[in-house]
């Protein structure tokens, strides 16, 4: 279970890892597609790249970083390798965006009181990663 | 779960860091410091000598005059360098702090920033090192206040803040254009030798910032000699008020000794149960308790028993439900004590608690360390039925201990936290701004949290305390400590 801020960042950044790894190694299947992909795979280091400086930028002894209000569990937040035809592989990678979205949209309400900005930061990149759909659809 | 990767390789052996070098001590006294929650030893520790002292504030005295030449806005540069180095290593530096002292990344990590930002206030040391003027006293007379540097100034730092506590004096000291020695706590000196190794890089002149390791021999030598012209000392109130603040303001030394605490937390019956439990964990066993904010004695308010046992158990609850490990490992919330000898203290308070009659209702000395070594590791207590005059009300623990006492009403809760001879830091959980509007105005204490458990300044505000919990009168960080580092001249002028 994610009981701690540092804990959420940590799993933060290794889903958003994990997902440019997937649409790395899709644009090597797909060389038709690999402009996009990459780019995508691109957005997603800094996406975790700027998670961690807010939390980095914010995190104090003063308050209650150490909890959050509500456990999350790891689970629940999977990113699958894309396999098979193009099509499958964008499915995949599709459910592998709404799952991080989730994931983003579930730590902002769950770290609201612990660090300041990173609620907002996470919804905002939960709002970029809708668009990013919209990126992986047209290329099916 | 994963362990991060340990950023301390082998045994170090420290040593000490005085104009511009890195320098063996005089003394052949070593402790050995170990990582509590593992029990592997990380380094060799120098107990150090007055040699050792003399040394550092000669180079330190040596490099004052052309310090105090060098323009503010020069001396500022120097900290945006020191803070660059530190984000860079932000993750390093937080990690040697977990696995010196013990405490959780997340805290250390929390740590470091609060330390950065003293660094980032003192970057802006041409304004504020300001003096103010007025044309005109009389007829063509005009008189102004100068702020000045004084020379060399110490710090004698805790074991508990390993990281954050000397730099809540050493860079306005600096910024001001004073030089410094500083003496890391001997039972956790990694820390500051990670700050010092970025010191270093950073160009600050050799002799500007000095460090020098060991335990009561260079205090003493701080504390004597002549050239020390003030000293910030963290620590306990028996040693702040007799021996640091005696000694040094007997020879003329400005001293400010932030001392010992029992911080007391009130929770009014009209309290937000659900935001105030995470806030009270985190006060009393953050840093395993070991720390001066933390909080020591609950007081629950009113006669509402239903609400007081409601709170309580989700209290209990929740203290049950923490994570107790390595620090290193992310999902950990609360880590060892810092030392053998600190656990063996906190259970001497346990027992005591016991023999004077509260009740125990959690008892940490169960808990089971697993796959670490029990050494240093302590579960949360939880006593209830404590009264005042019991020795576990009074006496600071320093450790992760709660002692839950009743008040009739507001006005008891007061005179409950004004009867402690401590005064650091104390907080009201409430809803009612008239309950909180007097708690504020009538509590005896320098630190005042209202729905908020853990009440740290931040760098631009002083980091307060009265009583028997400070000794001196301008306290770290904030405008009083560009005060505390400077003298204020007053210049007045006539051209005829």
């Amino acid at each position: 279970m994610i009981r701690t801020t540092g804990q959420l960042i940590a799993l933060h950044g290794q889903l958003e890892d994990r997902l440019a790894e997937a649409l790395r190694s899709l644009a090597r299947l797909h060389p038709e597609a690999a402009g996009a992909l990459n780019k995508l795979a691109d957005e997603s280091v800094q996406h975790r790249d700027t998670i961690l400086k807010v939390y980095r930028e914010g995190v104090t002894d003063a308050f209650e970083v150490g909890y959050l209000s509500r456990p999350m569990d790891e689970d629940e937040y999977k990113v699958a390798e894309p396999k098979g035809s193009l099509g499958e592989a964008l499915r995949t990678a599709l459910l592998n965006e709404d799952t991080v979205i989730r994931f983003c949209r579930d730590a902002a309400e769950d770290s609201n009181q612990l660090i300041p900005g990173l609620p907002q930061t996470f919804l905002r990149l939960a709002k970029r990663k809708e668009k990013r759909k919209a990126v992986l659809e047209s290329l099916a | 779960m994963v362990v991060l990767d340990e950023p301390v390789k082998g045994v170090m052996e420290v040593r000490n860091y005085i104009d511009g070098e890195w320098v063996g001590s005089g003394s052949d006294e070593y402790r050995e410091i170990v990582n509590p929650a593992t029990m592997k030893p990380l380094a060799k520790v120098p107990m150090g000598c007055t040699e050792d002292v003399e040394a550092a504030v000669d180079a330190a005295q040596e490099a004052f005059p052309a310090w105090r030449r060098t323009t503010p806005l020069t001396r500022a540069r120097h900290f945006f360098r020191l803070k660059e180095l530190l984000e860079e290593h932000f993750e390093t530096v937080s990690r040697v702090c977990t696995m010196e002292h013990g405490k959780t990344i997340d805290e250390s990590r929390g740590e470091v920033r609060r330390g950065i930002e003293n660094v980032e206030v003192a970057t802006g040391i041409p304004s504020l090192m300001m003096g103010y003027n007025l044309e005109d006293i009389s007829t063509g007379i005009d008189e102004a206040v100068v702020k000045q540097p004084l020379g060399v100034f110490a710090c004698i730092a805790p074991f508990n803040f390993p990281f954050m506590v000397p730099l809540w004096f050493m860079p306005i000291a600096v910024a001001t254009g004073n030089t410094y020695v500083i003496k890391p706590s001997p039972w956790t000196p990694l820390s500051m030798v990670k700050l010092m190794e970025l010191v270093d890089e950073a160009g600050f002149p050799p002799g500007v910032i000095n460090m020098v390791h060991g335990d009561a021999e260079p205090v003493q030598a701080i504390l004597e000699h002549p050239s020390v012209k003030g000293v910030s000392f963290v620590g306990s109130s028996k040693i702040g008020r007799d021996v640091v603040y005696k000694e040094a303001a007997s020879r003329g030394k400005r001293v400010q000794a932030q001392c010992s605490a029992k911080n007391f937390l009130v929770v009014m019956p009209d309290a937000d149960v659900e935001s105030t439990v995470p806030g009270l964990l985190s006060s009393f066993f953050g840093n395993a308790g070991q720390r001066c904010l933390a909080g020591a004695n609950l007081v629950m308010v009113g006669d509402d028993r239903k609400f007081i046992d409601g709170f309580l158990a989700k209290m209990q609850k929740a203290t049950q439900g923490i994570r107790i490990g390595y620090g290193l490992e992310e999902g950990i919330q609360m880590g060892p004590m810092q030392a053998v000898p600190r656990k063996q203290r906190v259970l001497g308070y346990i027992e005591k608690g016991v023999e004077e009659g509260a009740k125990l209702v959690l008892d940490g000395r169960k808990y089971d360390s697993g796959a670490y070594p029990r050494d240093c590791f302590l579960g949360p207590s939880i006593f209830h039925g404590v009264q005042p005059n019991m020795t576990i009300a009074k006496e600071e623990i320093f450790g992760p201990v709660m002692s839950v006492l009743h008040a009739g009403d507001l006005g008891d809760a007061i005179e409950m936290v004004n009867a402690s001879n401590y005064g650091n830091a104390a907080s009201i959980f409430t809803g009612s701004g008239k309950a909180a509007r007097r708690f504020q105005y009538e509590v005896e204490c320098g630190n005042v949290g209202i729905n908020i458990g853990t009440v740290a300044p931040m760098a631009f505000f002083p980091f307060s305390g009265m009583k028997d919990s400070f000794f001196g009168d301008l306290h770290g960080q904030g405008r009083d400590a560009v005060d505390f580092f400077t003298e204020r001249k007053v210049v007045i002028q006539r051209w005829p």
